[in-house]
């Protein structure tokens, strides 16, 4: 559907996109994720039109469109300010793109309210101006505006910035459920892994202009392929050579050449260990409460590491108290130190 | 092969080759060439001897007979520094800091300066202070001695500006104080700070960027004054160019090239005032670090004393303010005698200051009764008011306009992230008029354009006959690209860059987004500079003054004339009535006019449709009662 061959893109002396080269399917909600100045909103960029690269093509749907115009290659956008324009209605917002197709009158209002109605917007706040609708109504019309035309793919920056908290996870599903409705290509920008691994089909985890892993939700949180990526996606911790010795001497198989870390939640406190497993005597030394869960601080004598345990209500264990952890050398990530980044997709 | 051909001919190319030609023809044609001419003109002087004489005009003004109007033009300009920052000050405090009974009243007094301004507003002060004036009038009846002649020259013309240039106060000064966050008031006040100590040491330190500004500002006022100079009599710089450039050889030493050396030194002042201005506004200032600001609260001042005395003084600034305005409206409506006698009589109203046409009748010294038929004339009725009007609206309104279509094609151009060098060039060429005097432009136009030489106007003299309003048009447009640009350059920023983008990723071209997404946010900014510019325009008098032709007697020339034409015998007999009515109309235009900019142009399409709501709302109800 979409490729990126080896795009480079520069401003002035500065290499803001390495030999990019994505791959993405039909259909498939893909996600850019990435620190802030990794890149994302470059390439994403790129695909629109809005910059163009040294060297590199886009194809899309095996057409090279490098050096469309923008306003030529039917790809919607959906920006993180939403850039609706602000001395038009709601109504005329939705209408703009079909208006310069030069659609019917009659066809026009017939799509403009059949996208309202799908993206939940009332034929009332239709009549509104802009400026007079919420956050979350606002990103309705945005995704409208972007979807009306047709477009064969729909790409968004960080849609869902701009809101609050428990507005973002609610439209986060909303969104969701809206792509699998249309079932359009969807090529979205995020720095929240938690929302790249929710909505994702499969990522993309850019830094410094590269792109370090390309891979299902899974794959990039389980098997991170290198060590920024499982540093970037979700808490994790790295081992000292102290703790990976005492791993060795139990029998655990692991590599103390490498940096090696583990995920918190695949460490264990106080379980019967099982064949394989190794166990590590601690004290916890703090603990964080949140409810669903709770994350104990546990001094392993030469580091603290983090555990995170379900919130069962029977175990919860006290500041001070001995504990041991158990861990199973599997689940440990292993690294060869100052390997460089610069993957290809 | 193909596309470079294609890419020569497209349509954005040759508009591009179009922009150019035209910003290069204005920025040569209309700005250099004509104030270079000037220039040059000082050193090209013939002695008497018939011989070119490079350095005359200067050994001229050495000599010291020119040297007068310099110092009176510098005495002038640094006293209304002093006297205008203490008049805008205190009328902006007593506003908006402290808390005195009536502000409100108070703030639309000091604010009359806005809608009458120039000839206006110095024909008003004089309408009451003159030597026949109202007030001076009444004075002189309850003290003979009484110098009746007191409102003249220098002191009359500092008084009059004192409070005719405290509009940029209650404009500027008053939204920097009330950007003020209060939480830093408060926070002084906290550690112990009185509130005198929080005004000098909190509040003054964040408004003195603005002030110098203001005051820079003020100082080119003072230096480039030009109306209240020429109608109360003082020998400043501006009124002594207008004069020498309508002199000739004959009756003095190379008039023109005396007018011009005194532009150029005025233009020198500007420059020097205004490098001083922008590499002071370049440094940098304090940025408020606030992010969640607080309004500012109104102090009470808790001595009474000096309650009482800032009550007094406040309401006594209001009367000075007030006292032109509202006599001039009085006395629009009384009879031609009530106005000559400078005496109200309640007892006789009247529009014929406005719309009338009445006969003149008067008895002649051999007894006789003689008739000078419609010699008493309202504003509406009186030819040359009419044409005077006519003429300002049609001109102003196109040069307003002119600027502003110019501007915002330039805004554009300079907006586009790939014009970043060539946009420098652009914005640097239309700010190039800020840097001379207003008289300078219109005087390098009367004389370089006074020729059938001049080849790109298609060898016109455009000095000739109604050519002379083309001129106009011209001078008014070049003179207000600076202002026009500051505010429409400001406006442009409030756009954001995705807009564009996201009208160009649904399909527009560059020109429909323009005109569709673009222009709209920038309309209402747009409109308002090119009332600004309306205003400024249709009741400028230096400006025509400086060209002084019959076919472009603007509305202020008029009114100016006004004064010195009125006479018993003569065909004006009501000319005062005629002034103070124009004076009236002028402030209604104007207070219509900034109405509709800062009241109605400045709501966004939601308030807007929100008001349309609740007028569809009312309507409904009353015709539900109705019905």
């Amino acid at each position: 559907m979409i490729r990126l061959n080896d795009i480079v893109v520069k401003f002035g002396d500065f290499t803001a996109l390495h030999d990019i080269n994505v791959h993405v399917k039909e259909g498939e909600f893909f996600t850019f994720l990435g620190p802030s100045g990794c890149g994302k909103t470059t390439t994403l960029r790129t695909i629109t039109g809005f910059i163009e690269p040294v060297s590199g093509t886009v194809v899309v749907k095996d057409k090279d469109i490098t050096h469309v115009p923008i306003e030529d290659r039917n790809i919607g956008i959906v920006f993180q300010s939403y850039a609706l324009f602000p001395t038009m209605t709601v109504y005329d917002n939705i209408a703009f793109g079909l208006k310069i197709k030069k659609l019917k009158k009659a066809e026009i209002d017939e799509k403009v309210r059949d996208i309202a109605k799908k993206v939940d917007l009332s034929d009332e706040q239709l009549q509104k101006a802009v400026s007079q609708l919420s956050g979350g109504q606002q990103q309705r019309v945005a995704i409208a505006r972007a979807l009306v035309t047709g477009p064969a793919i729909i790409c968004m920056d960080e849609p869902l910035s701009n809101l609050d908290a428990k507005l973002r996870v609610q439209l986060r599903n909303e969104l969701k459920k809206m792509q699998k409705d249309f079932g359009i290509t969807t090529i979205y920008v995020t720095h929240d892994q938690e929302e790249a691994l929710t909505l994702s089909d499969r990522i993309a985890v850019f830094n410094k202009g590269y792109i370090e892993q390309i891979g299902t939700p899974n794959e990039v949180y389980n098997f991170s392929k290198t060590e920024f990526v499982c540093n970037f996606i979700g808490d994790i911790n790295k081992l000292s050579g102290e703790v990976v010795r005492k791993i060795l001497a139990a029998g655990g198989k692991v590599d103390p050449e490498k940096n090696n870390y583990v995920r918190l939640e695949r460490l264990h406190v106080n379980v019967d260990v099982q064949p394989g497993q190794v166990a590590l005597d601690g004290v916890v030394t703090m603990r964080e409460y949140y409810g669903l869960y709770i994350k104990y601080y546990i001094d392993l004598g030469s580091q603290i590491i983090k555990v995170i345990e379900k919130n069962d209500g029977v175990c919860i264990y006290e500041e001070g108290q001995k504990v041991q952890v158990v861990l199973d050398p599997r689940d440990i990530m292993a690294y060869t130190p100052g390997e460089k980044v610069g993957e290809e997709g | 092969m193909n596309t470079t051909l294609e890419k020569k001919f497209h349509p954005d190319f040759l508009l591009r080759i179009l922009g150019v030609t035209f910003f290069a023809y204005l920025f040569f044609g209309f700005m250099l060439l004509p104030c270079l001419n000037t220039l040059t003109s000082i050193f090209n002087v013939k002695n008497a001897a018939g011989e070119r004489d490079a350095f005359a005009v200067i050994r001229f003004f050495l000599a010291g007979s020119m040297g007068k109007y310099v110092w009176n033009s510098l005495k002038l300009a640094v006293l209304l520094v002093i006297t205008v920052n203490v008049v805008g000050i205190s009328i902006v405090l007593l506003t908006e800091y402290f808390d005195i009974k009536g502000a409100k009243i108070l703030r639309l007094g000091y604010m009359t300066t806005m809608i009458y301004s120039g000839v206006a507003l110095v024909t008003g002060y004089m309408f009451l202070y003159a030597s026949d004036g109202i007030l001076t009038t009444a004075l002189k009846n309850a003290f003979p001695n009484m110098n009746n002649s007191w409102f003249s020259g220098f002191n009359a013309v500092l008084f009059t500006m004192t409070f005719a240039c405290t509009s940029n106060h209650m404009l500027f000064l008053r939204n920097a104080i009330r950007g003020i966050d209060y939480n830093t008031v408060e926070a002084a006040r906290n550690m112990g700070a009185k509130p005198f100590k929080v005004l000098w040491k909190v509040v003054f330190p964040t408004l003195i960027p603005t002030l110098f500004s203001l005051t820079v500002m003020t100082f080119i006022t003072g230096l480039c004054a030009m109306s209240a100079p020429t109608l109360l009599g003082y020998d400043s710089i501006n009124p002594e160019i207008v004069r020498l450039a309508g002199s000739s050889s004959a009756d003095e030493a190379f008039p023109q090239a005396r007018a011009a050396l005194l532009s150029i030194i005025l233009a020198m002042f500007t420059i020097v005032l205004l490098t001083v201005l922008s590499s002071y506004e370049r440094k940098g200032h304090y940025l408020s670090v606030s992010k969640t600001k607080a309004k500012l609260q109104k102090q009470k001042i808790n001595n009474p004393v000096w309650n009482v005395v800032a009550h007094i003084y406040a309401y006594v600034l209001f009367v000075i303010y007030m006292t032109p305005v509202v006599m001039i409206v009085i006395f629009s409506f009384q009879t031609y005698s009530a106005i000559r006698l400078k005496k109200l009589d309640l007892s006789q109203w009247t529009l014929i200051n406005y719309f009338g046409q009445q006969d003149y009748e008067y008895l002649t010294g051999r007894g006789k009764y003689k008739t000078r038929v419609g010699s008493i004339s309202g504003v509406f009725a009186n030819e040359a008011t009419l044409g005077g009007i006519k003429l300002s609206f049609i001109l102003s309104a196109l040069a307003a306009a002119l600027a502003c279509v110019i501007v915002v094609v330039a805004c554009n151009y300079i907006f586009q992230k790939k014009h970043k060098r060539s946009g420098v060039v652009l914005e640097y060429a239309l700010l190039f008029p800020w840097l001379l005097p207003t008289i300078l432009i219109c005087y390098s136009y009367r004389t370089y354009f006074n020729s059938n030489s001049i080849w790109y106007v298609g060898n016109q003299n455009l000095y000739y006959a109604q050519n002379v309003r083309l001129l106009i048009v011209m001078a008014y447009t070049v003179t207000k690209l600076p202002f026009s640009l500051r505010m429409i350059k400001a406006s442009f920023y409030s756009i954001d860059e995705e807009l564009e983008e996201a009208a160009r990723n649904l399909g527009a071209r560059k020109i429909y987004t323009f005109l569709r997404v673009k222009l709209p946010i920038i309309l209402p900014s747009v409109l308002a500079v090119f009332a600004l510019n309306f205003n400024a325009l249709f009741t400028e008098y230096d400006m025509s003054a400086t060209f002084a032709s019959t076919y472009g007697t603007s509305y202020a020339m008029v009114i100016q004339a006004m004064c010195r034409e009125e006479g018993l015998y003569g065909y004006n007999v009501n000319a005062s009535g005629r002034r103070c009515a124009s004076t009236v109309f002028i402030m209604i235009v104007s207070g219509i006019i900034l109405y509709l900019v800062y009241g109605v142009g400045a709501r966004d399409l939601g308030e807007r449709l929100e008001a349309r709501d609740r007028r569809r709302k009312l309507f409904a109800k009353l015709t539900g009662k109705n019905g």
